[in-house]
């Protein structure tokens, strides 16, 4: 790997935000071309960051800051994967279902998600099952959370609305939090389950065909 | 014998005459179990075995618009959680303690109704409770995310919130001492369906010496300290008994062994919680809530088991799963037969 990625790849491993912005300049005025600072640089770097969660060596302060990180250094290279025509891996909008606030955990799927290169739509919390519906068509993949036994008959009620408005075969549907469980998602007809958020990258991936 | 004695020979292992119990209700499941004993006392009903005191007393003011404000200033919207809410707003918006005002541990309306509780449920176990007694005060302060990274990029400023947080704790847990109180609970959620929120290194580093001041003062009073913390916590059990753990709580079967841990800690933790709130109760028959109940009071019945629902009862939970439980537990033949 070219040394300006890898220094991208520590700085997003070791949270560094500052760093990043002057580091993702430096790769491009080196005539790196912006798809491989994004694969090899960021996504790789986050995808490390998954699997050290997984592993039990990161916790949530790790990956935020390594996702923060990340997000600094998007936010210099977005108009030059533009101008590159690079594609995002896919487009998911998320959200926490109707009668849920909590919003860490779908945050965190968020940033795991836009690491591995996702377009991310950010419906926010308490999401009602008509409104993940009305934004099905401009995405590729609907990503719910729940926190509570008592909001996780909405996520079936999403997946419900999804097939009252004709539009279930057009997007898949993946979902998560403390007590969903793989038997719901298939009780539920949900394409996909994700135990936490660096396993809903392998999951999303998987179902939107990347 | 009293419903004191019953507990505190649970909490020293002296077998008790029955496994004692503490259930507590969300306001949903609550209005269920009041509409169907209609006229009746729940208190009378219920049986509980722990009285209350501190926290949700003085806590909270109406702020309109389905808001509250607690003492420490934080917004909380009920208008879709009516028992806790979410936090709006972020009161420390900055990571600087110095122009934040602590509120007064010892306002008098903190204390106001302990006597006359006393005096009521004087049979029962007393516990003096501090919700949100730490690392979530602190972040409730500052916001979840962002307190996350501050262990990171404030650390200083995260040893000095938590230790302002406890400096408020310390002199209300002093007062509460010269009460006739039994144990003082610490609330404080660390967990996740897996493992810690911040992990055992942080963990350690900003939360451990903290609490050890606290519970300090506790053990040194010669009650017993309890804490309530959600989600995958186990692995702090030894760390927490050698500071002065006697009790913890929710006990939750999703994410902890309860069947191993109750023999493996006994003669020095005890459990308080245990009945699935996640699967049983709101998903299962009447016959798997009588079952599940009779399992856990024959791990407890030796002591070291206080039964509850390993949260307050949620309102998914079917009405005639609550009286399940609630009928199981007042059918032990050494409650029906107390003196």
């Amino acid at each position: 790997m070219e040394p300006v990625l890898q220094e991208i790849y520590d700085s997003i491993l070791n949270g560094d935000a500052k760093a990043m912005e002057a580091k993702v300049q430096a790769a491009l005025k080196a005539g790196i071309n912006p798809k491989d600072i994004l694969d090899q640089g960021m996504v790789a770097a986050m995808a490390d960051v998954g699997q050290r969660y997984e592993n039990g060596e990161f916790f949530v302060p790790e990956m935020l800051i390594s996702a923060r990180a990340m997000q600094a250094g998007l936010a210099v290279l977005k108009p030059h994967l533009r101008e590159a025509n690079v594609a995002p891996s896919g487009k998911v909008a998320i959200g926490t279902v109707k009668g849920d606030l909590h919003d860490i955990g779908k945050n965190l799927v968020g940033m795991m998600l836009e690491g591995a290169g996702f377009e991310i739509m950010d419906l926010g919390t308490d999401v009602d099952p008509e409104k993940f519906a009305s934004v099905a068509d401009q995405v590729d993949v609907i990503a719910l959370s729940a926190l509570l036994t008592t909001t996780m008959p909405n996520m079936k009620a999403t997946i419900e609305a999804l097939q009252r408005t004709g539009k279930r075969g057009k997007v898949k549907v993946v979902i998560g939090g403390a007590p969903v469980t793989e038997a719901y998602a298939q009780q539920i007809g949900a394409d996909g389950f994700a135990p936490d958020a660096s396993r809903a990258v392998a999951v999303t991936r998987a179902l939107s065909g990347h | 014998m009293d419903k004191r004695t019953v507990m505190k020979m649970a909490l020293e292992w002296k077998d008790p005459p029955y496994v004692p119990w503490n259930i507590n209700f969300t306001i949903p499941s609550e209005e269920r179990l009041r509409s169907h004993f209609r006229g009746q006392d729940l208190e009378e009903v219920v049986q509980n075995h722990m009285v209350n005191l501190g926290y949700d007393i003085y806590f909270y003011h109406d702020i309109g618009n389905d808001c509250v404000r607690d003492v420490f200033g934080v917004v909380w919207d009920r208008s879709v959680d009516k028992d806790i809410g979410v936090v709006k707003g972020q009161v420390l918006a900055q990571p600087i303690l110095k122009g934040y005002n602590f509120p007064d541990p010892l306002a008098p309306e903190v204390f106001a109704e302990v006597s006359d509780r006393l005096e009521r449920f004087g049979d029962r176990y007393r516990i003096f409770g501090i919700g949100f007694s730490l690392y979530e005060r602190a972040w409730t302060l500052r916001g979840l995310q962002t307190l996350l990274m501050d262990f990171y990029d404030n650390p200083r400023f995260v040893h000095e919130l938590l230790n302002g947080i406890a400096d408020y704790n310390i002199a209300q847990i002093r007062e509460s001492l010269k009460y006739d109180i039994d144990a003082v609970m610490f609330g404080d959620d660390w967990g996740q369906q897996h493992g810690l929120q911040m992990g055992p290194r942080l963990w350690h580093e900003f939360i451990y010496p903290v609490l050890k001041r606290m519970y300090g003062e506790v053990v040194q009073a010669g009650r017993k300290v309890f804490i309530h913390s959600c989600g995958d916590v186990d692995e702090l059990f030894d760390d927490l008994v050698g500071i002065g753990l006697n009790c913890f709580n929710p006990f939750q079967p999703e994410v902890m062994d309860v069947a191993t841990l109750i023999p493996r800690y006994q003669g020095r933790l005890a459990f308080y919680g245990g009945m699935s709130t996640q699967r049983t109760l709101p998903y299962g028959t009447v016959e798997d809530v009588r079952q599940e109940t009779q399992k856990l009071l024959e791990l407890g019945k030796s002591g070291g088991y206080i039964f509850s629902p390993a949260h307050d009862v949620p309102k998914d939970v079917p009405l005639e799963n609550m009286l399940a439980f609630i009928d199981e537990v007042q059918h032990q033949p050494g409650y029906l037969n107390r003196s």
